[in-house]
């Protein structure tokens, strides 16, 4: 402990007292950032704020004006979304193991930051009372820090003893990872919070008692983490199981379509339709794709498969443009993503089969979410898209990216095409989409898209935002993308050229997987801009988190009247994003460290 | 029976002409050394005989089957005809076993666990075995180039063909590379060389070549190639370079 204690001070005098100048930096720092954080400090304890104003509108903050009877729908999709990740995490469950001196170390920086708070947070701050005028109070009474020092000061002392005695338990990772999401879990049970009460008058009372967590909040909560950690044991035992792995990566990518189209959106199914429209085309081209892929090498369609595939395209270019039920389209277009990869993939019998199977699951999976997406919704949001706050932010963001990357992986290879017409066309598109600000192209979804849609056809305000928002960042990921490529070398061509590999094998399984790997930071920049720049969506009508913060509750007086208190809502926000962001880019480092081993 | 025939062919890049027209053939198991200074084409005529590079005149013929734009005859030609360059041209992001069994397993069709076993079989042909879960990255340049190797012959090619394949290396390093090649030669492959080293080409070649300025100086068996050239370019050469 001598030794440390050696070492930092060894370490301090050489990072950051080296020289004067560095010595004045780091104080002049240091000042900036107290100042910083007793300004923070202050303005949230202020008596002026009213922190209810957040903690009340949690509901409208996540989803708005959804309908408290489906309540349990969102909370299904909270809890798929959980229970996908206790599954994904018991999979690929860490190996690494951390010691108990690794966890003590992780609460005693809990509580530094508290006995920091209790340090820093200044006595006095300035409140604006009811006429404008700025006086300042004592926001926090000096026994208030003293009672909140002391029982910091012996956290920190004991977590700091605990941490440097050298016990032997070590911990899996995972594991500790549960042990973590446990501890909110356990807090909702014990926690009591300020509650909002009115008197007979309808009148708020103040001071606001403290009420234990409503059940419809913690009961859900605790049920979904009960079935987090089921699933997290059922993953770890299946953790050497390669097809539980990839069946695990295709429902992540499945799960966000399943929970929009069918669970989030209730929608109105008819009977009829689905047997005497969706059954017929599902049939008929899960038969011509099965038939194609059984004859393929037949010599005779082996001679005109070129000609088949140039007249399938065909078909599909005219039937994208004229008015035939989406299912049809959209089946028709993954006809013809299939038959490309067929001659790729299929040759021995057994490949065969499974490439049917792959073939009807898929198809099935696209029928199902394009007749829940397609359908009307029989939840009713007064003048509102039923998305809204938090979950409509989610739906802009995880969607922004979901079609925009493929997007764009498709805009950056067709932009490096032999073929000119190609080229030009992605050229094209991603010149024209990037030229144009994404208020414009927000304004065009809202008002002008209407115009350019074929007699008839007429899409929900928020899928319109969605297909804009997809070109938008699809062209710069197709950008960023097309980077990656160009930082391959020619010898990685000519390598997979010279092993024989068609020009598909070689895209997917030489050069994309490399030019990804490259650019994941600025890959993830993208994502996390797409997630920011979502908030736009509110200059056309549509209803996001930053909106309710700013404008709804900003304005709202009935049951209670938090008008001006649009401030803490905005800090609130921030720290929301914040987490959210921070959590993204933390985890693009790990992923980066892992994929990095083979640059090596 | 020869396995490559070549006629009269001619490469342009731009302007300048590389290939001023090369008529030669290779006898099925037979092992050609090229040599020559560089800028002299030898690459390039290596190049087009997978066409790597685009022939503009003459004809290549592999194993019967003419080289012209048609993608099939292409990639049939590919499949018969392994590579190994210069600069090894491994595939990073994938282990030594995957850049090995990439190709039978995408291009032949064959079963993960046929592939890998003839991949093992190989890297102790090529004496690596142990470093079969690496990553290019980790090996030495030598490893690699055995690795590269490998990867060529995991297509069970019918000719083999080197550019340089040991120009990047290391001195020390070299010979591991060319045992290799000898142990290759000896097994009976087609082999076409580029390279600069001489021991090699009198040990083990059936033939060498000098290429000079686009076009083929001189052709002869190593004995009477290094012993006895011919030509004045082949006596400048070799004075060059030994």
């Amino acid at each position: 402990m001598d030794l440390e204690y050696k070492k930092s001070i060894a370490w301090i005098r050489e990072n950051l007292f080296s020289s004067i100048p560095s010595s004045i930096l780091t104080v002049a720092t240091s000042f900036f950032v107290l100042g910083f954080f007793r300004g923070l400090f202050g303005f949230a304890m202020a008596s002026d704020k009213d922190w209810l104003s957040v903690l009340n509108n949690m509901q409208l903050y996540m989803v708005q004006a959804y309908p408290e009877e489906d309540f349990i729908r969102v909370w299904i999709s909270v809890g798929l979304a959980l229970v996908f990740a206790g599954m994904s995490i018991g999979l690929w469950k860490s190996t690494e193991e951390s010691s108990l001196s690794d966890v003590f170390s992780k609460f005693l920086k809990v509580s530094l930051a508290f006995l920091f708070f209790t340090v820093v947070a200044p006595t006095f701050s300035s409140v604006t009372d009811n006429d404008g005028i700025i006086q300042t109070e004592e926001s926090f009474p000096m026994e208030t820090r003293l009672q909140l020092l002391i029982p910091s000061a012996i956290f920190v002392v004991v977590f700091f003893v605990l941490k440097n005695v050298k016990l032997n338990y070590k911990f899996n990772k995972s594991d500790l990872l549960c042990f973590y999401l446990a501890i909110p879990i356990v807090l909702l049970w014990i926690i009591k919070l300020p509650t909002i009460q009115l008197d007979s008058s309808n009148q708020r009372i103040i001071p606001d008692p403290l009420m234990p967590i409503a059940d419809t909040t913690k009961i859900p909560w605790t049920i979904i983490f009960g079935l987090f950690l089921a699933f997290y044991f059922i993953g770890s035992r299946f953790k050497d199981s390669k097809n539980m792995k990839r069946t695990m990566s295709i429902s992540w990518v499945l799960l966000p379509l399943f929970i929009f189209s069918w669970i989030f959106k209730k929608p109105e199914i008819d009977l009829p339709t689905i047997l005497g429209q969706d059954i017929p085309i599902f049939i008929g081209i899960f038969l011509i794709g099965a038939l194609t892929i059984t004859f393929i090498n037949n010599p005779i369609v082996e001679k005109y498969f070129s000609i088949y595939l140039g007249v399938l395209i065909a078909i599909t270019g005219i039937a994208l443009f004229i008015s035939i039920p989406i299912l049809l389209k959209s089946a028709l277009l993954l006809l013809v993503l299939f038959t490309i990869v067929i001659p790729a993939v299929s040759s021995s019998a057994k490949g065969k089969r499974n490439l049917i199977i792959v073939w009807g699951v898929s198809l099935f999976t696209l029928s199902v979410l394009i007749r829940g997406g397609s359908s009307d919704t029989q939840i009713i949001v007064q003048q509102q898209s039923i998305f809204g706050g938090f979950s409509l932010t989610w739906l802009l963001a995880i969607f922004g990216t979901y079609v925009s990357f493929p997007l764009g992986v498709l805009l950056a290879l067709g932009r490096n095409s032999k073929l000119p017409i190609v080229r030009l066309v992605c050229t094209g598109i991603i010149e024209l989409t990037r030229s144009v600000p994404y208020i414009t192209w927000l304004f065009f979804a809202s008002v002008t898209m209407a115009v350019f849609l074929p007699e008839g056809v007429n899409f929900e305000l928020v899928v319109r935002v969605l297909m804009v928002t997809a070109f938008f960042s699809g062209a710069y990921f197709a950008e960023n993308i097309r980077g990656g490529l160009q930082s391959i070398p020619k010898g990685q061509y000519e390598a997979a050229d010279a092993i024989g590999m068609s020009p598909f094998q070689k895209t997917s399984l030489i050069v994309m997987p490399q030019a990804l790997r490259a650019i994941i930071p600025t890959l993830v920049s993208s994502a996390i801009t797409a997630f920011k720049d979502s908030s736009l969506v509110t200059i056309i009508g549509l209803i996001d988190f930053l909106t309710i913060g700013k404008v709804i509750i900003g304005t709202q007086s009935i049951p209670v009247n938090f008008v001006g208190h649009d401030r803490e809502n905005l800090l609130f926000i921030a720290f929301f994003y914040w987490i959210f962001t921070f959590t993204l880019s933390r985890r693009s480092m790990k992923v980066e460290k892992r994929l990095g081993l083979g640059e090596r | 029976m020869s396995i490559i025939k070549t006629n009269d062919v001619k490469k342009w890049f731009g302007d300048f002409q590389a290939l001023k027209g090369i008529s030669m053939e290779v006898q099925e198991g037979e092992v050609l050394v090229i040599c020559g200074p560089s800028g002299s084409g030898k690459s390039t005529f290596i190049r087009c005989i997978n066409r790597l590079e685009q022939h503009q005149e003459g004809e290549i013929i592999v194993d019967g089957i003419e080289l012209t734009n048609d993608l099939k005859n292409i990639e049939a030609i590919r499949s018969e005809v392994g590579m190994v360059f210069q600069s090894f041209n491994l595939f990073p992001h994938l282990t030594v076993m995957q850049n090995i069994t990439l190709a039978p397993i995408w291009v032949r069709k064959k079963s993960r666990s046929e592939s890998e076993e003839k991949a093992m079989e190989l890297l102790t042909r090529v004496g690596i075995p142990e470093q079969a879960s690496k990553f290019p990255g980790q090996l030495s340049g030598g490893q690699q180039q055995r690795v590269a190797i490998a990867r060529a012959l995991a297509m069970e090619p019918k000719i083999m063909l080197f550019d340089e394949p040991t120009s990047a290396l290391d001195p020390e390093m070299i010979k591991e590379v060319l045992d290799a090649m000898k142990e290759l030669a000896l097994s009976g492959m087609t082999m076409i060389v580029v390279t600069h080293e001489m021991g090699f080409a009198k040990e083990v070649a059936d033939r060498v070549m000098l290429f000079d300025e686009g076009l083929m100086v001189e052709e002869n068996t190593p004995t009477e190639f290094f012993d006895n050239p011919q030509n004045d370019r082949t006596k400048l050469f070799l004075s060059q370079i030994l």
